[in-house]
């Protein structure tokens, strides 16, 4: 009770809350950027920590860690451009709700979703922390292999009209992620003897250049021969809490697929947010408005990517072990100030636990007021004209690509990448199914591979594993349903054609 | 003579000491470039995330106080530090780009993955060292090497080390053929290796004591060996594997280096820099809690551990088929 007090009182005092509504602009900022993801951001911050108290200093990691998993939805929805990897998802319906002229309802929807994944995912790490570490164990290489397995029969949902289309772009976007020095033998492959192409293609330099350079083609080919018609922008509510907590069912089934694969390591954002997105897609009962623009579409990816923040933090605060490149660093920032994450700090200082707690929790709210404000500002970017945004959009990309990595050699490849999805784009092949592909592509790979060394080759593993088989059948059962239903439409839309 | 003297005595003195200046410059030009070193804020380019680019940064920013000048630590990661490499080389040597280096240079060279060596780089200090350690669970029998040695010949044990290649992978390997066992290296990236180790799914792990630490003060987890020549401080029960009579000295350590052809009295600058923030008491406590051991070696002594390092790695990666 005491820890609890103590815990508390510094969380709330004043300099840590500044610190939070610091870190959480910071975060907002740089993750609605594309390119500039948290990551960057948190370790820009980090120096500022060194000179700082341990709880304010945790509190502005973990205010850029929270801000920086809703702002990736900002541009999502506005440009069509993911701000963070995690955001990729929410592109596919967020963005045609803004073209529709409901920027501001997607963008309000998009933040209680978040608001409510974060402090979902929160709960969930104040009260099962132990037993949600637990299960993240239990996932080892065969498991998330199955998982990403699973995730990628996804593939068929977003293929548009043509599975063949759906399946091509999908490969091809697995291919792209084979290049480079693969992490567990450490051989190059497709790199031609070139030290810039070792690194391989990043995978959220793809992500912008698949996103916004085709866009930005389409607007000045387009221009001055289609006439665009002009967005009328319906501010309506701008926190449509009725309408997104009439899909509270979604919701809350969406933040647990986030903070569970947030807890796996070798996981994260991106995956959660497809894999909520499909689920929501399959038991929607209209699936087929997904891409469209359903509010349901734009709720489930962000409410899971958020919820993979709590995720992500329970193997950090009950064994020690970030499972990602942004919890690592925050670890880093924690044991810079003394305070050693993992069981032992449970007994030794509760209150550090209790702050944390309540620091992130402060953070959602900080969040939802900057947002309520910073909506009304954000949607006039849609009363730019679009060769002008345009203009703005490639010179961000080419800033955020360089950033990345600091890699000038980034930035071309976001302009090779780029043209080469408008090619795509012309052929009628679905970009979709190659984001998939980028984002689970490596882990696929590499989880696959892992598995078979632990097994000295045999597929046994897999079939040994209850979890593995459980992920496919379902994918079998998604792969199965996906084809009979498209077999039938075929059967039934041919006496039309004929 | 002596009608200058009466002319300005306090003229003269001035026009002196300005000639002295001149001279001055113009005789040593390498130091007058010293003397104004740093004018301009310093990059240092760090190769690898995780525990390493946090003491980086930590470093940078004290450095940056000593300098006068911000010192940046900028992230370059990838293809196991050949792009940050790649990247310093191709800088002007002019102090003002300089590298977190360390064993890296030597696996990444000796895999054939870049065609330039430690020679392209002058060494500046070293700044310390992280000492690879073997865990396993602390609900099995092992205790000690020989014992660990015993259980593997009769089963064969599966290892957790960072990718193949890696100097995790070779350090392994130098312990393993000492103890005259083969195991099956399991390799994972982004530190997943002791997460796996605490799910069963390995029976070791080799890392770095930092990514133990928590577990094993919960003892979940229990290090039988470290594999430098002394104990590591964050770890002062565990022996080390040449006190368990394997003779095996291997460490990575970590220092600054900069492009091939800088000035030396640059480098004694920085040299001086690294010298003054290791020796600072927030460094070495900083230092403790991130697992990595403050071991600072001037320019010239770096240089010969660098060299002597790079052919033990090279005839290790021979030996073990990894040279390319």
């Amino acid at each position: 009770m005491e820890a609890l007090l103590q815990g508390m009182s510094v969380a709330l005092s004043p300099g840590t809350v500044a610190a939070i509504a610091a870190g959480v602009v910071a975060g907002l900022v740089f993750s609605a950027i594309p390119g500039l993801t948290f990551s960057v951001a948190l370790a820009l911050v980090m120096p500022f920590t060194f000179g700082m108290e341990p709880i304010p200093a945790m509190a502005l990691l973990l205010g850029v860690y929270s801000g920086g998993m809703t702002g990736g939805a900002v541009s999502a929805i506005l440009l069509g451009i993911p701000g963070t990897p995690s955001a990729a998802a929410t592109v596919l319906d967020g963005h045609p709700m803004a073209r529709k002229g409901d920027a501001s309802f997607a963008l309000g929807a998009s933040v209680i979703a978040s608001a409510f994944g974060g402090l979902f995912s929160l709960v969930v790490m104040m009260l099962l922390l132990e037993q949600v570490a637990e299960v993240a164990l239990r996932f080892g290489p065969a498991e998330i292999f199955a998982l990403v397995l699973f995730g990628l029969s996804t593939i068929c949902g977003l293929a548009d009209r043509s599975l063949i289309r759906g399946l091509i772009a999908g490969v091809l976007g697995l291919m792209v992620m084979v290049i480079g020095l693969d992490e567990l033998d450490g051989v190059g492959r497709l790199t031609f003897g070139s030290v810039q192409l070792q690194q391989g293609v990043n995978m959220l330099v793809a992500l912008i250049a698949l996103f916004a350079v085709p866009q930005v083609i389409s607007t000045f080919v387009d221009h001055g021969r289609v006439e665009r018609p002009v967005i009328a922008e319906r501010v309506r509510a701008v926190f449509p809490w009725r309408r997104v907590f009439g899909h509270w069912w979604l919701l809350l089934r969406s933040s647990v697929i986030g903070t569970v694969i947030g807890a796996i390591p070798g996981t994260g954002g991106p995956i959660a947010s497809f894999l909520a997105y499909d689920h929501a897609r399959r038991f929607s009962r209209r699936p087929a408005d997904f891409g469209t623009g359903t509010l349901e579409g734009v709720v489930a990816p962000e409410a899971a990517n958020n919820a993979v923040m709590g995720g992500a933090l329970i193997p950090v605060l009950s064994l020690g072990i970030p499972g990602d490149p942004a919890t690592a660093i925050i670890l880093g920032g924690l044991l810079v100030h003394g305070l050693q994450p993992g069981p032992l700090l449970f007994q030794t200082r509760l209150d550090v636990i209790y702050a944390l707690y309540m620091v992130i929790a402060v953070s959602w709210v900080i969040i939802l007021f900057i947002q309520l404000a910073g909506i009304r500002v954000f949607v006039r970017v849609l009363r730019v004209p679009p060769h002008v945004l345009g203009v703005c959009i490639l010179v961000l990309c080419g800033i955020g690509s360089y950033v990345i990595r600091n890699s000038i050699f980034d930035v071309y490849l976001m302009a090779v990448v780029g043209v080469l999805g408008y090619a795509l784009q012309r052929m009628r092949i679905p970009l979709a199914p190659v984001v998939l592909g980028l984002v689970l592509g490596p882990t696929l790979e590499q989880q696959y591979r892992t598995a078979l060394i632990l097994s000295e080759g045999s597929h046994q593993i897999f079939f040994e594993s209850g979890v593995a088989m459980a992920f496919f059948a379902l994918t079998l059962l998604t792969i199965g349903w996906q084809v009979w239903s498209s077999l039938r439409a075929s059967v039934t839309s041919k006496p039309g054609v004929a | 003579m002596a009608m200058l003297t009466d002319l300005n005595r306090a003229g003269w003195r001035r026009c002196t000491t300005v000639i002295a200046a001149v001279l001055v410059t113009i005789a040593s030009s390498g130091s007058a470039f010293a003397q104004q070193f740093p004018r301009q804020a310093v990059e240092m380019t760090v190769l690898f995330g995780g525990s390493s680019a946090t003491i980086a940064q930590v470093l940078a920013d004290a450095m940056s106080t000593e300098l006068g000048v911000p010192v940046a630590a900028v992230s370059r990661t990838g293809a196991g530090g050949a792009v940050g490499y790649a990247y310093v080389k191709s800088r002007r040597p002019t102090g003002y780009d300089i590298v977190w280096n360390s064993n890296s240079i030597s696996t990444v060279f000796h895999s054939g993955n870049i065609d330039f060596d430690y020679r392209t780089f002058e060494p500046v200090a070293r700044v310390g060292m992280e000492v690879p350690a073997l865990a396993v669970r602390a609900d099995s029998s092992w205790r000690t090497l020989d014992e660990f040695a015993a259980a593997a010949r009769t089963k064969r044990m599966r290892v957790g080390i960072s990718g193949r290649g890696s100097f995790i992978h070779l350090v392994s390997a130098a312990l393993f053929d000492k103890l005259g066992i083969d195991v099956i290296y399991v390799p994972y990236g982004q530190g997943t290796a002791p997460t796996e180790l605490l799910g069963g799914r390995v029976d070791a792990a080799l890392q770095w004591p930092s990514q133990f630490k928590a577990q094993v003060d919960a003892r979940q987890l229990r290090v039988i060996a470290v594999t430098g020549r002394d104990r590591v401080p964050v770890l002062p029960d565990v022996p080390t594997a040449i006190e368990q009579g394997y003779d095996v000295d291997m460490v990575m350590w970590r220092g600054l280096a900069a492009p091939m052809g800088t000035p030396s009295d640059v480098i004694a600058r920085l040299e001086t820099a690294v010298r003054r923030v290791v020796a600072s008491p927030r460094f070495r406590e900083v230092s403790a809690t991130l697992g990595f051991e403050p071991a600072f070696l001037p320019a010239s002594e770096f240089g010969r551990v660098i060299a002597t390092d790079d052919a033990a790695i090279g005839r290790l990666m021979a030996q073990l088929g990894l040279k390319r």
